[in-house]
């Protein structure tokens, strides 16, 4: 093949159809459900940028989009219910030459996982975190969770809660992130592109997919979407935290794009002195280490 | 057996109670004298009354006295505290100046046949050119005299101990010099004939060893009694032998974190007390459901919810069995002084990976802390066993290969992108490559992942006998921390001509039965003794087999199981 872009379009083919399920004949989310064009964008992303199924461990959270887990040809390991971000955290520094994403719901990310979020930012872990956005619990039938709008009628919450939501960008935004970006299950193409920027990243990428849910929350489908959102202007500086804030908490429209960078910042790794990104990952050290000095010591 | 039993008292974070008790444990240990040495003290950082006991021998020795025949008061409270644990016929040692408030005690030591030895500690100082904080330092040299051991052997431990500060040595050796010099000989105290090779050392530290020696490469912890020392050792060594030490935001996070870095393929630990281990057991039910292995060191301290943070219990043993949700294989296993710290952690690493299960590495904060000459430890006398899929086999997998159903339950484990074969390691119920399953046939993989249990349990050791084999006066049984003053029971035991064996276990789950049958079956006088109120241990055992105990010596106020526990309970049961 003399065409190297042709060649290029060839070899991201075959890296996407090795990630894609043997057996598509099953569905295993709802119909309209935007679990399929994330899985979809992500394929892509990695395939875009060369990341072949040994390179990429795949860690998800318990829900809908947990579920995910065995729906993606590769490594993956499905966990606890709010604790993906250590889980994928402690598989990086096990071994940090392989990518990691994580992928967890906003019931997870926002209640039971709210801590382990907050410490992945301050802590700058190397991995890219999709945040499947829908705003409920779908997996349990659709009960508010700490995204869901105000006076929405949920189960469990008929007249709906009189709490307000967390806004997800304003908290993580609080925590002085490296990198957040927000994109839409309406959009492939913009999905893509994000999460292909998010894998290029060195520390914690935060992307906050704005999802729908056609089965537990109605209204906000992918043609609402479509009228609501609008890629960020050009203007924007993402290392500007101010106008990082401004775009972030828009609701009408929702701003898709990378929302705010910090591409110097030190990841948990490089803040292990004794360590570097060129070290030997922590799998191939596992020896008797030798502990004369400290027994001469004694 | 001939022991020095010696108490120092005084406030926990004045006056020097811990380097007063740590010099005088080193300098008998130069000496050539077994010590065991243990800290009691509050859960507080300023105030309290807190003791550190120092027993040596020419012996081995492995626990300690309840009681003291010479007690060294720091400051009055602790003098006053203290005073009643003194053995009548023993020796105080203090250097408060002023008779307020200590009169009746006084009195009483002249009823009680006990010697004093008085020094104006303040004045001497003063007169040494030093601090008043060096009163303790006087006492360490009336101490000296007192047991009637060389002035230059406390002379150089002093000097050892301040060598991070030189210009204080000279003052603090005037006071020890004085101190000596204007006391009285009590104790014809006989030095040991040679200086046996020993290394003096607390469970904590053993078990830092153990885990860097065994391969650890990721250490992770959140604060909590008594595990944080071994969080310090990991943090001090961290760079000298390059691995990742990381404090995270609760024990939810460090089990995952361990557990995670255990999937990419590395060692990894995590250790934590029964609050802490609370927050983890989901994630060890998770370990247990996904097959990648896991180790958690659970130090028990006594009581529910806070209990009390700095003493000494064994009552996490069924939380260590039974804890999370759902049925799943798990190896329970406990360590008794600084040796077993030292090996058994690496044997759970082992088991660990080899049966792809959690172990549970139980300590308790008397074995974690307590201070115990031993042998010297020996390096790479136990290798390291990954259970890993040999690396010329990777590219012969295939995925089904990762949870296949097998006659012992274990199936092939190779790492997350090392071979092209590649699995789902799911939390819900799964198939052979870890698909979700929940067709009727998911109970064929529940029932696979529970047989490595009775697989594993054939790996496990049986308990240890120690003393008489057979038709003892009386026989116990006992894991952990029990050990220790139970070896010395059947040490004292045979001087005066009785009968005792000692039933240890150090693997805990799966129980193994055979030497235990056995061992009931040629005694017919077995007790059970244990650091907790339900005898957890008695009770697995008369559960699992037809075994029955004829007594319980149980014990949970948060103290360990002292020499004078085990005298009074064999006079009592023989």
């Amino acid at each position: 093949m003399t065409n190297p872009k042709l060649k290029a379009l060839v070899d991201a083919q075959k890296i996407y159809n090795d990630y894609t399920l043997r057996d598509d004949n099953i569905n295993w989310w709802c119909g309209g459900c935007g679990n399929y064009p994330i899985q979809n964008a992500l394929k892509r992303a990695l395939a875009l940028q060369g990341l072949e199924r040994r390179d990429v461990m795949f860690c998800f959270d318990v829900g809908c989009s947990g579920n995910g887990s065995d729906k993606i040809e590769a490594n993956t390991i499905h966990g606890l219910h709010g604790r993906v971000l250590p889980l994928a955290a402690g598989f990086k520094i096990g071994n940090h030459k392989m990518q990691v994403i994580a992928e967890a719901g906003d019931g997870a990310t926002f209640s039971e996982g709210i801590s382990h979020l907050a410490h992945a930012v301050r802590n700058d872990y190397p991995v890219l975190f999709i945040l499947h956005d829908n705003q409920n619990y779908a997996l349990t039938t659709g009960q508010p969770s700490a995204l869901t709008p105000k006076c929405q009628s949920m189960s469990a919450a008929p007249e709906g809660l009189q709490i307000e939501p967390f806004h997800p960008l304003e908290v993580v935004l609080g925590l002085k992130p490296s990198f957040v970006a927000q994109t839409c299950s309406a959009d492939i193409d913009h999905m893509t592109e994000t999460i292909q920027n998010g894998l290029k990243h060195k520390g914690f990428a935060f992307i906050n997919v704005l999802q729908a849910c056609p089965t537990y929350n109605k209204f906000i489908t992918h043609e609402w979407y479509l009228e609501h959102i609008q890629r960020l202007p050009e203007a924007h500086d993402p290392t500007d935290m101010e106008s990082a804030r401004k775009y972030a908490f828009s609701s009408d429209p929702f701003y898709l794009g990378q929302i705010y960078h910090n591409p110097e910042r030190q990841n948990f790794l490089e803040t292990v002195a004794h360590r570097d990104e060129n070290s030997e990952t922590l799998i191939n050290e596992v020896a008797h280490q030798d502990i004369s000095k400290l027994l001469a010591k004694l | 057996m001939e022991r020095l039993k010696i108490r120092v008292v005084g406030h926990s974070g004045y006056g020097g109670l811990l380097s007063t008790g740590s010099i005088i444990a080193k300098a008998l240990e130069r000496l050539g004298f077994y010590v065991v040495a243990d800290r009691e003290y509050p859960s507080l950082i300023k105030g309290g009354t807190s003791c550190f006991t120092i027993n040596a021998s020419r012996e081995s020795i492995n626990s300690l006295s309840a009681r003291p025949d010479i007690l060294v008061a720091i400051d009055k409270p602790c003098l006053v505290k203290y005073f009643d644990t003194l053995n009548d016929g023993g020796t105080l040692v203090y250097g408060y100046e002023r008779l307020s408030g200590i009169t009746k005690i006084l009195e009483e030591a002249v009823a009680r046949n006990i010697n004093v030895a008085h020094l104006n500690g303040r004045e001497i100082t003063h007169e040494a050119g030093g601090s008043e904080r060096m009163k303790n330092v006087v006492l360490i040299g009336m101490l000296w005299k007192v047991l009637g051991l060389p002035y230059e052997t406390i002379a150089d431990q002093v000097k050892t101990q301040f060598a991070h500060k030189p210009n204080i040595i000279p003052p603090n050796l005037k006071c020890v010099k004085i101190g000596y010099e204007r006391t009285e000989t009590q104790f014809n105290t006989a030095l040991p004939k040679d200086i046996p090779e020993m290394a003096f050392m607390d469970g904590n530290y053993a078990l830092a060893l153990g885990t860097i020696h065994a391969g650890v490469r990721a250490y992770y912890a959140y604060p909590m009694s008594p595990s944080t020392h071994l969080l310090t050792h990991m943090a001090n060594h961290a760079k000298e032998f390059g691995y990742v030490v990381k404090q995270a935001e609760d024990e939810i996070t460090v089990a995952n974190l361990a557990l995670g870095s255990m999937h990419a393929g590395t060692r990894a630990l995590c250790a934590t007390s029964g609050g802490g281990f609370d927050l983890m057991t989901e994630t060890v039910s998770l370990s247990g459901m996904i097959e990648t292995p896991f180790v958690c060191c659970l130090f028990q301290r006594p009581g529910p919810a806070t209990g009390l943070p700095t003493w000494t219990g064994q009552g996490d043993l069924n939380l260590a069995i039974y804890s999370g949700h759902g049925e799943f294989a798990r190896m329970v296993i406990a360590a008794s002084d600084p040796t077993d710290h030292f090996e058994l952690i690496q044997h759970a690493l082992n088991f660990a990976e080899e049966f792809q299960m959690p172990v549970i590495f139980l300590s308790d904060k008397v074995s974690a802390e307590q201070y115990v000459s031993i042998p010297p430890l020996q390096q790479n006398t136990i290798p390291i066993k990954r259970g890993l899929v040999d690396k010329k086999d990777l590219g012969t997998l295939k995925n089904t290969d990762r949870y296949k159903i097998t006659d012992s339950g274990l199936s092939k484990r190779w790492l997350p992108g090392e071979s092209d074969a590649y699995y789902f390691a799911n939390g819900d119920e799964h198939n052979a490559e870890g698909i979700l399953d929940e067709e009727e046939s998911a109970g064929d993989m529940y029932a696979k992942r529970l047989r490595k249990l009775d697989f594993a349990a054939k790996s496990m050791p049986e308990p240890v006998v120690y003393g008489h084999h057979q038709e003892a006066d009386i026989s116990f049984v006992g894991w952990g921390s029990t050990k220790g003053p139970i070896i010395d029971a059947i040490k004292e035991a045979e001087r005066q001509g009785l009968k005792v064996n000692y039933l240890h276990f150090s693997f805990m789950w799966p129980l193994k039965t055979e030497t235990l049958n056995k061992f009931f079956k040629e005694n017919s006088n077995v007790h059970l003794a244990e650091g907790n109120y339900t005898g957890q241990l008695g009770n697995l055992i008369e559960q699992q087999t037809q075994n029955r105990f004829k007594g319980r010596l149980l014990k949970w106020n948060g103290r360990p199981f002292f020499t004078e526990d085990l005298e009074t309970y064999i006079n009592e049961n023989k």
